[in-house]
This record gives C-alpha cells, sequence and structure tokens, in this order.
C-alpha cells in the first residue's frame, strides 16, 4: 500500500517535468528550470556525501566548478567533441576529489565541513588566477553546445536542453536509488548513525567515505559540465563559497537522506531567489531568513512535512 | 599451542607512564568460554581494546587463527575472526534490529561492495545465504520477535543481545562479550548464560569480561584473572574460587 502511493508519487512527479515545458508560459522560468534540474543532480551528490553519511561537505560548486573547467577545457584545448568532455568531467573531477578526500576525511565533523572549505576556496582562487588557462575573472565564452545545430537535436533550443538534462538528471536519480539501497548505500547510513561501531562490525569506513565523497564529487561534476554547455559561458564566480551553500541548503530543505529531497531543494534553491526580487535589496535578507526559519522549523526538510501531512491524513482515513 | 584461536604472548599496553597491562599471555582453544576478570582498574577493558584493535598494542603478540594481527586495524581483525561487543550498548538506532545484523554480516560477503548497487546475481545468492544465518541469530539470541523493530525502540537489554547477535553475524572464531551483563535482570542473566552457551556450542570460543561472578563462575571452561594489569591466576572455576591470591585481591572470603 505504502510501497504503491510513493510509486505513484515517482510517476507523477515524472509527468510533471515531462509536461513542465509546455505549461511554462514564460520563457525565463524554463531556463531556471534548467538551472534547477542541474541543481538537482549537484543535490543528489551532496545528498549522498551529506545525507546519507553525515558528513557536511561544502566544496559541492567547487567541484562543479572542476566539472565546468574540464569539459571546457578539454574541448578547447584537446579538440574533443562535447559528449565526450561532459563524460569525462566527472572523472576528472573524481581524480580532485580522491586527492582532496584522502586526508579530508581522517578528521570528523565540523573539522571535515572545514578543510572541504578550504578546497573550496583553493579551486576559487586557483580559478581566478591561472588566468593562462581559465582567463580568470572574465571567464570563458562561446562553450559549444552539444549535438548539431540543425534538426532534432539542437541544444541551442532551452527546450531540447530542458530534455537533455531531465534525462540524465533522472538517470542520476535513479543511481542515486540504487546506491542508497545497496549494501554500500546501508553502510553509509551506518557511518551516519554510529561510525565507531562500523569500524568494530569489521567494515573500513574510510573507504566508504571516500566513496561517497568521491560520487558526490561525480555528481557536481556532471552538473558543473551541463551547466557550462547550457550557459555556453564560465566564470570562477557561480562557483564558490555561496553555491555550495545553496547545495548544503537544497538538501537540508529539500530532505536529507531522502532521495526526492535533492530535488525539491533544487528547486526552492534556484527559484525562491527570485520569487523574492519583489523585496528589492532586501532579496537575499529575507531569503536567508527563509532559510534559516525552514531549518528550525523543518528539520527533515520538505519531504519530513510532507511525509508527515500523509502519514496523518492516512491515519485519520483508517480510523 | 597453534590449534588455539587467540594466543596472547607477553601482551603490554602503556599510556604514558601508566602501564596497563604488564606481560599479559593466554590462551582460548575453539568452543571455550574463557573468563577475564579483575578488580576495577585491572587492566580487563584495556585488554578488550588492545585485542580488537581500538589502540595498539606497547608490544607483544597477539594470534587469531595462528596469524599475527597486532598490527592489524581493527576492521581487519573483524575479517581475522575477532568480533566483539561493548560495555555500554552501541548499536545503530535508526535500522531496524535485522538490518544491524546484516550489516555485521557484510564483513562476510565476498561479492564486491559495487555488486550490490546492480544487484548482480552472485551477490544477490550471497546476501541470501546471509539472510538465513541472520534469521538463525535472532532466533539464538531471542530477537526474533522484535527483528522489524526500529533499533531505538527495543529495550535496553535486546540491545546488548542485538550486540552479541550483531559479532555474531560476522562469523567470528572468538567472541570479545564485555561485560554483557552490565543492566541485565535475574531473568535476564538467565538468558545471556544460556546464550553464551549455545554459541560455545556451535564451536566459536568466547572471552567474556564480567563482575557478575556467578555468570562467570556458570559459563567459563577457564578464568583469567588480573590484577595491576598482571595475571594473577589461570585456571578452572573451582581453581580459581579457592585460589589465595584471586580471594585476596579480587573475590574476598565470602566467595
Amino acid at each position: 500500500m505504502k510501497l504503491r502511493a510513493t510509486h505513484v508519487l515517482y510517476a507523477a512527479a515524472l509527468l510533471g517535468f515531462v509536461l513542465l515545458p509546455q505549461l511554462i508560459t514564460v520563457k525565463y522560468y524554463l531556463h531556471l528550470s534548467v538551472l534547477a534540474l542541474v541543481w538537482v543532480i549537484a543535490a543528489q551528490g551532496q545528498n549522498l556525501i551529506q545525507g546519507y553519511t553525515g558528513y557536511v561537505s561544502i566544496v559541492q560548486a567547487g567541484f562543479m566548478g572542476i566539472g565546468a573547467y574540464s569539459t571546457t577545457l578539454m574541448g578547447i584545448h584537446f579538440a574533443l567533441p562535447v559528449w565526450l568532455t561532459i563524460l569525462l568531467a566527472p572523472c576528472v573531477t573524481a581524480l580532485f576529489a580522491l586527492a582532496a578526500g584522502y586526508p579530508s576525511l581522517r578528521v570528523k565533523g565540523h573539522y571535515f565541513a572545514i578543510v572541504t572549505l578550504a578546497f573550496n576556496l583553493v579551486i576559487f582562487i586557483v580559478l581566478m588566477h591561472a588566468t593562462d588557462l581559465t582567463q580568470g575573472e572574465a571567464g570563458i565564452s562561446g562553450i559549444p553546445k552539444p549535438g548539431r545545430e540543425d534538426g532534432w537535436f539542437d541544444f541551442a533550443n532551452r527546450q531540447v536542453y530542458y530534455y537533455f538534462v531531465l534525462v540524465i538528471a533522472v538517470i542520476m536519480t535513479g543511481l542515486a536509488a540504487l546506491i542508497v539501497r545497496s549494501r554500500i548505500g546501508q553502510t553509509l547510513i551506518a557511518i551516519r548513525q554510529n561510525e565507531t561501531l562500523v569500524g568494530a562490525i569489521g567494515i573500513a569506513a574510510w573507504k566508504y567515505k571516500l566513496f561517497a565523497f568521491v560520487a558526490a564529487a561525480m555528481y557536481a561534476g556532471l552538473a558543473g559540465a551541463l551547466y557550462a554547455h547550457y550557459q555556453s559561458f564560465i566564470n570562477p564566480e557561480i562557483f564558490g563559497l555561496a553555491q555550495s551553500l545553496d547545495a548544503i541548503l537544497a538538501v537540508i530543505i529539500g530532505g536529507s537522506g531522502t532521495i526526492l529531497g535533492p530535488v525539491i531543494g533544487a528547486f526552492v534553491v534556484v527559484f525562491l531567489p527570485e520569487y523574492l526580487r519583489f523585496a528589492d535589496s532586501f532579496r537575499l535578507i529575507l531569503y536567508g531568513l527563509l532559510l534559516v526559519l525552514a531549518t528550525i522549523f523543518m528539520p527533515r526538510g520538505i519531504v519530513g512535512v510532507v511525509g508527515q501531512l500523509w502519514a496523518r491524513i492516512t491515519g485519520k482515513a483508517a480510523s | 599451542m597453534t590449534d588455539r584461536v587467540l594466543e596472547v604472548n607477553d601482551l603490554c599496553k602503556s599510556f604514558g607512564g601508566v602501564q596497563a597491562i604488564r606481560d599479559l599471555s593466554f590462551g582460548v582453544a575453539p568452543g571455550e568460554v574463557m573468563g577475564l576478570i579483575g578488580p576495577n582498574g585491572s587492566g580487563k577493558s584495556t585488554t578488550v581494546n588492545a585485542l580488537a584493535g581500538v589502540f595498539p598494542a606497547t608490544s607483544g603478540q597477539i594470534m587469531l587463527g595462528g596469524a599475527p594481527v597486532q598490527d592489524m586495524s581493527e576492521h581487519a581483525r573483524v575479517a581475522m575472526g575477532l568480533a566483539r561487543t561493548f560495555q555500554t550498548a552501541s548499536n545503530f538506532a535508526e535500522f531496524t534490529v535485522r538490518e544491524q545484523v546484516m550489516l555485521g554480516g557484510a564483513v562476510t560477503l565476498k561479492a564486491h561492495p559495487l555488486a550490490s548497487v546492480f544487484g548482480l546475481g552472485h551477490h544477490a545468492r550471497e546476501e541470501d545465504a546471509l539472510r538465513a544465518r541472520v534469521q538463525d541469530i535472532l532466533d539464538l539470541t531471542g530477537l526474533a520477535p522484535v527483528a522489524e523493530q526500529t533499533v531505538g525502540t527495543i529495550s535496553s537489554a535486546q540491545q546488548r543481545f542485538l550486540m552479541i547477535a550483531t559479532a555474531l553475524a560476522a562469523a567470528p572464531k572468538i567472541l570479545l562479550l564485555d561485560e554483557p551483563a552490565a543492566g541485565l535482570v535475574s531473568h535476564e542473566r538467565k538468558m545471556l548464560a544460556d546464550t553464551i552457551k549455545a554459541i560455545r556450542d556451535l564451536g566459536t570460543a568466547v572471552l567474556v569480561i564480567e563482575h557478575h561472578m556467578a555468570l562467570i563462575m556458570e559459563v567459563c571452561d577457564r578464568i583469567v584473572v588480573l590484577n595491576f594489569g598482571s595475571k594473577i591466576a589461570e585456571g578452572t572455576p573451582s581453581e580459581i574460587r579457592n585460589d589465595r591470591a584471586v580471594i585476596d585481591a579480587y573475590l574476598g572470603e565470602a566467595v
């Protein structure tokens, strides 16, 4: 019964996403929806390390930057096809995450958060100052779209790109669900609950933490690559700390340690600032306030609140 | 001597200037229940933690099934056949009882963890076998009725049995029980004694650290007595009960 309800929910959500471009009349909202889907991928990754493993990493946007710059630079310098560099971008990001994760996962809790925050700063500074490679603050423009510019797969068409990112977001969400339900996922959840016991039952916790960290980075790298080819322009500004905090908030607001949480959370962090435009220059303050209130009153995110409501409704129906 | 599952030779552990264990040697045979007793501060917990690899021993040798493990990490020793429980209940509060015991058995699975992501055949068969073994363990430890309950909702006595069940799932050659009777009332202690005997009957050696003398005397084949980090006696329960040094240091006259 419960299983059927969630399956219907997934199907309805998927149908909603498929129909969304037809329902949106304002072009700008379609643009935001593409960005939100990119953020769904990044947030699903963040959820693996933050939501399931319980390690708050503050470098997700930095890893998106590595993905975005590596797909762009591989295209420029090696003249590789776009679809290939999009696939290679998460692999490059994984290498950086392996190097960064191996030492930083030795520390726990807040210390881990601070070490990853430092990584994001380093990535940002390198992107800013390695101007020969990255063109610094000015950024790189004219990043090509995947596919052909004629006919069916004209990725310059926003709607086409929307469906392209949607397919990838669905695949990556499905992959996250598979990971979470597997023995690996169970071990990650166990680490979140009692890391000492994980070692005592014979599991090398560090391998699993590193897996989650690298997997999260690969999600970010992929999201960053999709972002670069969508916007056709990147500069370091969009891969800073503030965006890493957005990834964290997407997980918290949507529902930490749930599969649908990052999907909802990604749309909230992309759309909410836009809806707060009426507040003009107070927009960011209001945004911050809403987020603080949400974290206090919805500790389990939107998924948690909806779950509770659903339980109350069905509970009443039963009695 | 090599037929012993656990062999400890001249084990020493110092914390700064304090020598918590000095030159401790003993062995445990397969299917044997060994007791480790002594007054507070005599080094029992330090011994358990050094054996389990929570911290490295200062010197000495620890052999599991004939292989030296003193330089191995805690989790590697579990794979070598040593599983343990903790003095205070340590579980995965959000899992169901069955989920936790299943994870306790993960160390016995040979398929790569990544195979479980895509539900590949080999892994699925292995996991089915583990599932059957976990059911047996739940029956043995009396946890079958609460198998689907969340760990955080079961009683504290059940939490203690759950630690034993989780350790057993690792299919250990030797099981270290660190004060398993702490907080148990008399009928639960009886259940614990029966469980320890049942584990022994399956051929698993057990090392029990315990203050509850009646339990120790009932279940142990042999007992090692520690005082100030040194072994002051070793023998059968009746030998220990009548040992002058043990009576002076720990048991007292009335026992």
